[in-house]
């Protein structure tokens, strides 16, 4: 059973390092507003692009602008929190890399979950709120419960596949820039229609790198709900948690510490 | 000069050191081809021509335009950063001008990368639509304009970099131009499939020059083409490079460096 005190006490500390980092980012306030706002204007450039080719076909396999922004809705909120709340998630590889485990591994908490949220990325505020400006205008009261339980699962299993790939790192040298192409190859194909994906390459971005589960199935599911799909989606989740989960403990295993002398800041 | 083409080859030969990380970078801009070539394979259907383009010629367009424009390394923002945290104190006391030392270290790494992310991406391109039908004789013509296009995306780049002295961020700066150059220099869709009114906005933005026109030229040689660019991507080259100067010049006299 899960200890209820410890959940709190690790909630508390997600909220120390949350505090702390935005502090810091204060710090620097207009770089910080430039930031969030440049983020933002990246997104809407996104949206421009799909805008000039919808403007010209209209409909790619079935999919429409409409739908276009439903995708945005979900991938810009589901990076969004990951982003804020478990920044680190990208850090994963080069933490191991560096031996900077150690900290983490000395201190009473869930190592993993104190790994994740140790550091907060601001750039991801700007996906934040404009997904969540978007959602507000295009997703009706009605399928909010839906949409939310479909940006939690989104960012389950972008998490998760961040582990996954970050824990590379414990089994190969020199993974920090497979790690990276992993993950912007996720982020890239959520970010275009699911119709576009026929065949073999569409059984890849559901299973293998799972950019079908982030994006494309929750926006068919806000588009026509299917309870299915919604259990295929929630047992998807379920079972990447438990594999990203298992890779990383095995892989802490192998972890070797370095001498490499750094200051958390 | 000779000191300047010493710097290039050396950082040649460095990103030559580092060759996986590059081969990785390109992986990713290939796996973009892959989608690329999804997209666009629903998208023409039974076409055989959209806007002028059939299916290989769009996909060789993106080699092309992807290739140059994600060569580039962080220019405007390394500037930046050296302009705000007057790092830039370490340059002004070598004996070489500041912009062109940048432009020979950044065009070093810059045509390495070319060629592995071209080769790598014409790979995925060739083994799914085939060969691009060109004739080899234009190829040096074509390369000289890819070169101007990196140097005017470079000028360009130093110019804004300039500009990080007074809005204090060069990373916000250098996320904003790069999407400029993916959408309004034709990097992500050829600006012919643009509305008409955008499209010809675009056609006379210094941009275009950087990803649009040389790919363009790529896919469809001809020889009047070939001159317009080449003239143009000079002019721009030559604008940039002068205000770039002009505002350097004005930035040094004010940059305060407290300490070492």
């Amino acid at each position: 059973m899960v200890d209820r005190k410890m959940v709190l006490q690790h909630l508390k500390t997600q909220w120390a390092y949350l505090k702390i980092s935005i502090k810091t980012a204060l710090e620097y306030r207009l770089n910080f507003i430039v930031q969030t706002i440049s983020m933002i204007l990246n997104d809407l450039v996104w949206m421009i692009f799909w805008f000039i080719i919808f403007n010209k076909f209209t409909q790619i396999n079935g999919w429409k602008m409409q739908d276009m922004i439903l995708l945005y809705t979900v991938i810009l909120v589901a990076y969004g929190i990951t982003g804020v709340f478990f920044g680190n998630r990208s850090k994963i590889a080069i933490s191991i890399v560096e031996g900077r485990l150690d900290y983490y591994m000395t201190l009473p908490k869930n190592i993993l979950y104190h790994l994740l949220t140790s550091r907060a990325s601001w750039f991801s505020l700007g996906d934040l709120l404009l997904g969540m400006g978007l959602a507000f205008a295009f997703i009706p009261l009605n399928q909010v419960p839906l949409y939310i339980l479909l940006v939690i699962l989104s960012s389950i299993i972008i998490l998760s596949f961040s582990i996954i790939s970050g824990s590379l790192a414990f089994f190969m040298d020199n993974s920090e820039e497979t790690c990276r192409t992993l993950n912007m190859g996720l982020i890239s194909f959520a970010s275009y229609p699911i119709s576009i994906y026929q065949g073999f390459t569409r059984i890849l971005i559901l299973l293998i790198i799972p950019a079908g589960f982030v994006s494309g199935v929750p926006v068919q599911l806000l588009k026509s709900f299917d309870m299915t799909w919604l259990l295929y989606m929630i047992g998807f989740t379920i079972l990447l948690t438990i594999v990203a989960i298992s890779v990383f403990y095995y892989g802490l295993r192998k972890y070797e510490s370095g001498n490499l002398l750094y200051v958390r800041t | 000069m000779n000191k300047y083409i010493h710097i290039a080859r050396a950082n040649f030969i460095n990103n030559l050191m580092y060759l996986q990380d590059v081969i990785w970078s390109s992986a990713f801009i290939a796996i973009i081809i892959f989608i690329f070539f999804n997209l666009w394979t629903v998208i023409f259907g039974s076409n055989q021509y959209i806007a002028g383009f059939t299916i290989v010629m769009m996909l060789w367009y993106l080699v092309m335009t992807e290739s140059i424009v994600t060569a580039q390394s962080q220019v405007l923002e390394d500037i930046g950063e050296e302009m705000i945290t007057g790092n830039i104190a370490n340059y002004l006391n070598k004996p070489y001008s500041y912009i062109f030392y940048k432009y020979s270290y950044s065009i070093g790494r810059s045509i390495i990368k070319f060629l592995i992310t071209f080769i790598m991406c014409g790979i995925v391109v060739f083994l799914l639509l085939g060969p691009l039908n060109i004739n080899l004789i234009y190829i040096p013509c074509i390369l000289l304009i890819v070169l101007l296009a990196m140097t005017l995306n470079f000028v360009i780049m130093a110019f804004l970099g300039v500009f990080a002295f007074w809005l204090e961020d060069a990373k916000g700066l250098e996320f904003l131009y790069s999407k400029i150059v993916f959408t309004l220099g034709g990097m992500l869709v050829p600006l012919d499939i643009f509305p008409q009114w955008l499209h010809t906005i675009c056609l006379y933005l210094p941009f275009s020059y950087i990803a649009y026109y040389p790919a363009k030229l790529f896919v469809g040689f001809g020889f009047i083409l070939f001159f317009q660019i080449l003239i143009v991507e000079i002019a721009w080259i030559a604008a940039f490079a002068l205000l770039t100067a002009l505002v350097y010049k004005y930035c040094i006299r004010r940059v305060s460096i407290n300490g070492g």
